[in-house]
């Protein structure tokens, strides 16, 4: 073959496959991703081995150079104690929080989901229907919401106000009740319990009823049914929602700095964050950073490989309609009113506890009720950033709610049609190791821990060529975008992979062009799994604080400032926002699912 | 008119090779179908020709054009080919009606509101479906969707028309009023249609040829009497026909000119061949049709061992010895096991097979040697 027919046969072959859409999206997402997830994780390894601007004095090296400062302090420099209570110590007790919340959240969780899915309590929709509640609000709400609670005024740490347990009992509970390690485990646990209710359930639910069938027939009692066939089937999604709660625990930021107003009880984020806080202190940031991100790898890999081989055992039969449910007989009301109460305390009684709270005058005391934090137009407080006027007169608050909004709009654009597109790509090119690698780096955001995926970010910022983006909402869509890509492009491939490949075909082979497929066939088809996957990234980015807490300029987005008023004691205001991004975050929520039929708790628990 | 063209075409998944080195000619108005049991490469092969699949190799060629050429690189995308496709679970759009559905890939066509109704109430009246223009594709019957599918793909009167496995998923009795609709259909459009399926009576029934595939390689190419009479090979003659053919395994030796000797079931027999063969002794396998075995007088003796009687024919199994021998009998009849019972075998049409290359050698007959 000549020169220029190789030449010709090469191009030949390239436009034809540049015809394929599938093929270019594919390139071009792997292209977008080495970008956005390898190069900033590149540039993180490298921030934790080189000098930053305010570590030019403790090092003695000029900026940038390679150093191994940032490892050798933080982890081993025993002068007063500095590596032990900035590290070792924080890390053990990031881990005794993250096992016992596991124990909290799969004992609950689970509990309620076998109630629901196998036995006769009474109420099941409503039951199921509030039970997730504490999942959809934001992460620090039951933390938030047990401060309301539990503060009294004998601790300091609180500043001395009354909160709803002391107004109506009289009783003021110890500090370690209210701030620490017990009430940090217990509000993650119950944070977490929906995600293992859904896991579990969800099994439980789809198992095929046969399976337990046969062995009644053959005799065995109930006990035993649950014991030899029940739990080995669900023991994956138990593995699993372990793990997982584990993992995203360990990492949590928002409940121990929402419960740790003593200043007694750090985390490996805390940590991290007050690190990063410090100029001479960033690479010690970085290091911890990655040390997190280690982690998560690890217990994700561990989780793939646990569960990737016994997810066969998941059954789906659809023959599973008649499960004879167990009779509870005699406990069957005390249960109920158990399940009830803890439920309706966890799920509604926040949201309550938030819109009071934010109508005390004097907290605690239910007789000064008023809209004075909400309307007044005195400067409260001096050390928040920007104005400190009630709520509706802020403008600070409504220019940060307004910036929220948008940044969750764009993310949800981004991260929902990159979903879609790179779910079209790896469906149709199922098999071709490119689509693979596409699709693993879509998902590989979901091992980064939130905070230490801002962290990879602060350090893309500080290079020079990117030094534009810092501080700007504009890093945050890109951020954003990048983090909830996981569950819109798994909540696309999905919705593809149900889809068959024919469904298609049949109207590419008339010659409709790919854009008027993919608009006039695929996603009416899909509607709602298509629109999840929108709506959950809107959902997830308008309460996020963790991620965004390193990058975010001081007052740029709702839940930075809510933090900044919940730190320095206005828990009027901070209470007020948070009731007001719960409404904000519920009516999308219910506007979308009236509208479309999607919902959210498809999306969670992936 | 198209005239469609295989060269050398074969197809690779990784390592995996789905179609070997195949090449074939379907002339204009044929109606052909791909036959094979299933993981053979004939649906990998309709969706070469389609364009819905990348050949690895060789090149394919639709009345004038080359769609597909591995060695220049040519590889036109299938709606530029004007042809149809009939997929095996119907794929109808579900969001749609079936006049939109019907309608869809006309509008994509360009074609003017007024004709656009026009074609598509030809369709529906054609098919039988007018009732049903305003429903969705889930409020239908099985044969309904398919109906409405046909209905889909003749609409923009393509000149071929590909369908894969299109009667599958209908119940029997469905199954052979489609088929009789589809070979009404086939002289009614004028077109040439291409016809997957691993049914081999529905490719009997239907085809005015048979290509009939394993494991990637094509085995015979020809219309369904000659696959049924003169099977090239070992696994065209097992796989066409029900009840399978008798397979009986023999030492043959040349008599004389295309005379051989060998005993089988028990008799020394001579296979009197209409072709010459070359071997002058060599492993062989008997092929005999069911229908070609007679009972109830004959020199061979065996056991009935179990009877099967469908209404119109009965098969019977007899023991001979180690051998098991299958007969079909006209109408019903029911022997009680373990009777015992004479047979002959008669007429031209006993193969003769070289059983190392599986080759069939030669038609012939058989007799008793004196």
């Amino acid at each position: 073959m000549s020169g220029s027919n190789k030449k010709s046969h090469l191009l030949n072959n390239i436009r034809s496959a540049a015809s394929k859409p599938a093929n270019v999206i594919t390139v071009l997402f792997f292209v977008i991703l080495l970008f956005t997830v390898c190069f900033p994780l590149l540039s993180l390894l490298r921030d934790a081995f080189t000098v930053h601007f305010g570590e030019i004095r403790d090092i003695g090296k000029p900026v940038g150079a390679f150093t191994f400062y940032h490892w050798q302090t933080l982890l081993f420099d025993n002068l007063y104690d500095y590596s032990v209570l900035t590290f070792w110590k924080p890390l053990v007790n990031s881990v005794l929080m993250a096992i016992v919340s596991c124990i909290v959240a799969v004992g609950f969780g689970g509990a309620v989901a076998w109630f629901i899915t196998r036995s006769d309590i009474p109420g099941k929709k409503f039951l199921s229907t509030i039970f997730v509640f504490p999942y959809i609000m934001p992460s620090w709400s039951i933390a938030m919401f047990w401060e309301n609670f539990f503060k009294n005024t004998q601790i300091v740490a609180c500043y001395n106000q009354m909160g709803m347990l002391e107004s109506f009992t009289g009783i003021c509970v110890p500090e370690w009740v209210l701030y620490g390690f017990f009430p940090c485990a217990m509000c993650l646990g119950i944070h977490y319990a929906p995600f293992a209710y859904l896991l579990i359930g969800g099994i439980l639910r789809n198992m095929d009823a046969n399976l337990e069938e046969a062995a009644t027939v053959l005799k065995a009692s109930r006990f035993k049914i649950l014991r030899r066939i029940t739990l080995p089937i669900v023991t994956p999604a138990l593995i699993s929602t372990i793990l997982l709660v584990f993992s995203s625990s360990l990492s949590s930021y928002t409940v121990p700095a929402f419960l740790n107003k003593n200043g007694s009880f750090s985390t490996i984020s805390t940590t991290m964050r007050s690190l990063f806080n410090t100029a001479a202190m960033q690479g010690q940031g970085f290091v911890v950073a990655i040390v997190l991100l280690v982690f998560s790898i690890i217990i994700l890999s561990i989780n793939n490989k646990m569960t990737g081989k016994r997810k066969s055992f998941t059954t789906i039969s659809g023959k599973s309609g008649q499960v004879s449910l167990v009779k509870l007989g005699k406990a069957r009301m005390p249960i109920t009113i158990v399940i009830m109460v803890i439920s309706v305390f966890f799920a509604i009684v926040p949201l309550v506890s938030f819109a009071l709270e934010s109508l005390l005058e004097v907290p605690g005391d239910y007789s000064t009720l008023s809209l004075y934090y909400w309307t007044t137009t005195d400067t409260l407080e001096n050390r928040v950033f920007g104005s400190s006027q009630g709520i509706l007169r802020n403008p600070t608050i409504w220019k940060a709610l307004g910036n929220s909004l948008l940044v969750s709009f764009m993310v949800a654009l981004i991260s929902g049609t990159a979903g879609i597109l790179i779910g079209y790509a790896s469906a149709r090119k199922r098999g071709s190791r490119l689509a693979r690698w596409v699709s693993n780096m879509a998902f590989f955001p979901y091992l980064i821990p939130a905070m230490s995926f801002g962290a990879v970010y602060l350090s893309v910022s500080y290079l020079p060529a990117f030094s534009f983006l810092h501080g700007t909402v504009f890093l945050l869509i890109i951020v954003g975008g990048i983090k909830f890509l996981p569950f819109a492009s798994k909540s696309g491939a999905n919705a593809m992979m149900q889809v068959s490949g024919e469904i298609e075909e049949a109207a590419f082979i008339i010659g409709v062009p790919w854009w008027k497929r993919m608009a006039k066939i695929l996603f009416p088809i899909q509607k709602a799994s298509f629109i999840s996957g929108y709506l959950l990234p809107f959902i997830s980015c308008m309460r996020e604080l963790s991620l965004f807490v390193l990058l975010a300029a001081p007052g740029s987005i709702i839940t930075v400032v809510l933090q900044d008023f919940e730190v320095n004691g206005l828990t009027q205001i901070s209470n007020g926002i948070n009731f007001l991004i719960i409404m904000i975050v519920l009516l999308v929520q219910f506007i979308t699912n009236k509208l479309t039929g999607a919902s959210i708790d498809k999306g969670i628990g992936g | 008119m198209p005239k469609i063209v295989l060269d050398h075409v074969t197809k690779r998944f990784d390592k995996f090779v789905a179609v070997d080195d195949l090449s074939l000619v379907i002339e204009d108005r044929d109606f052909i179908t791909l036959l094979g049991p299933s993981g053979c490469g004939k649906t990998t092969t309709l969706r070469m020709i389609a364009g819905l699949e990348t050949p690895t190799e060789g090149r394919i060629t639709i009345g004038d054009t080359v769609v597909f050429d591995s060695s220049s690189g040519v590889d036109i995308s299938p709606a530029k080919r004007n042809i149809g496709f009939l997929f095996q679970n119907y794929a109808l759009w579900p969001h749609m009606t079936v006049y939109d559905n019907i309608a869809f890939g006309l509008e994509n066509l360009k074609w003017s509101s007024s004709d656009i109704d026009k074609r598509v109430r030809e369709m529906l009246q054609m098919l039988k479906i007018e009732q049903f223009e305003k429903r969705y594709p889930s409020e239908l019957s099985g044969g309904q969707q398919q109906r409405v599918a046909i209905a889909r793909t003749l609409a923009p009167s393509p000149k071929v028309l590909f369908m894969d496995e299109p009667l599958s998923n209908l119940d029997a009795k469905l199954r052979l009023e489609m088929r009789s609709e589809l070979k009404r259909l086939h002289v009614d459009t004028d077109s040439t249609f291409v016809y997957v399926t691993h049914d081999q009576m529905e490719a009997m029934a239907l085809a005015t040829k048979i290509c009939l595939m394993e494991k990637g390689k094509l085995q015979q190419y020809a219309p369904p009497l000659e696959v049924y009479d003169y099977p090239a090979n070992l696994f065209v003659a097992d796989f066409v026909g029900n009840p399978t053919m008798n397979f009986l395994p023999v030492d043959a030796k040349r008599v004389s000119g295309n005379t051989y000797s060998f005993s089988m079931l028990g008799k020394d027999l001579l296979f009197k061949g209409n072709c010459a063969i070359e071997e002058d002794s060599f492993k062989a396998v008997v092929g005999i049709r069911p229908e070609f075995i007679k009972l109830g007088e004959g020199q061979f003796s065996g056991v009935v061992y179990t009877t099967l009687p469908s209404g119109m024919e009965t098969t019977v199994k007899i023991k001979c010895g180690d051998d098991m021998v299958t007969a079909v009998v006209f109408g019903s009849v029911d022997y009680s096991h373990s009777l015992d019972m004479n047979f002959s075998v008669s007429g031209n049409g006993i193969l003769l097979f070289s059983k190392e290359s599986g080759k069939m050698l030669s038609t012939g007959t058989i007799e008793m040697m004196s």
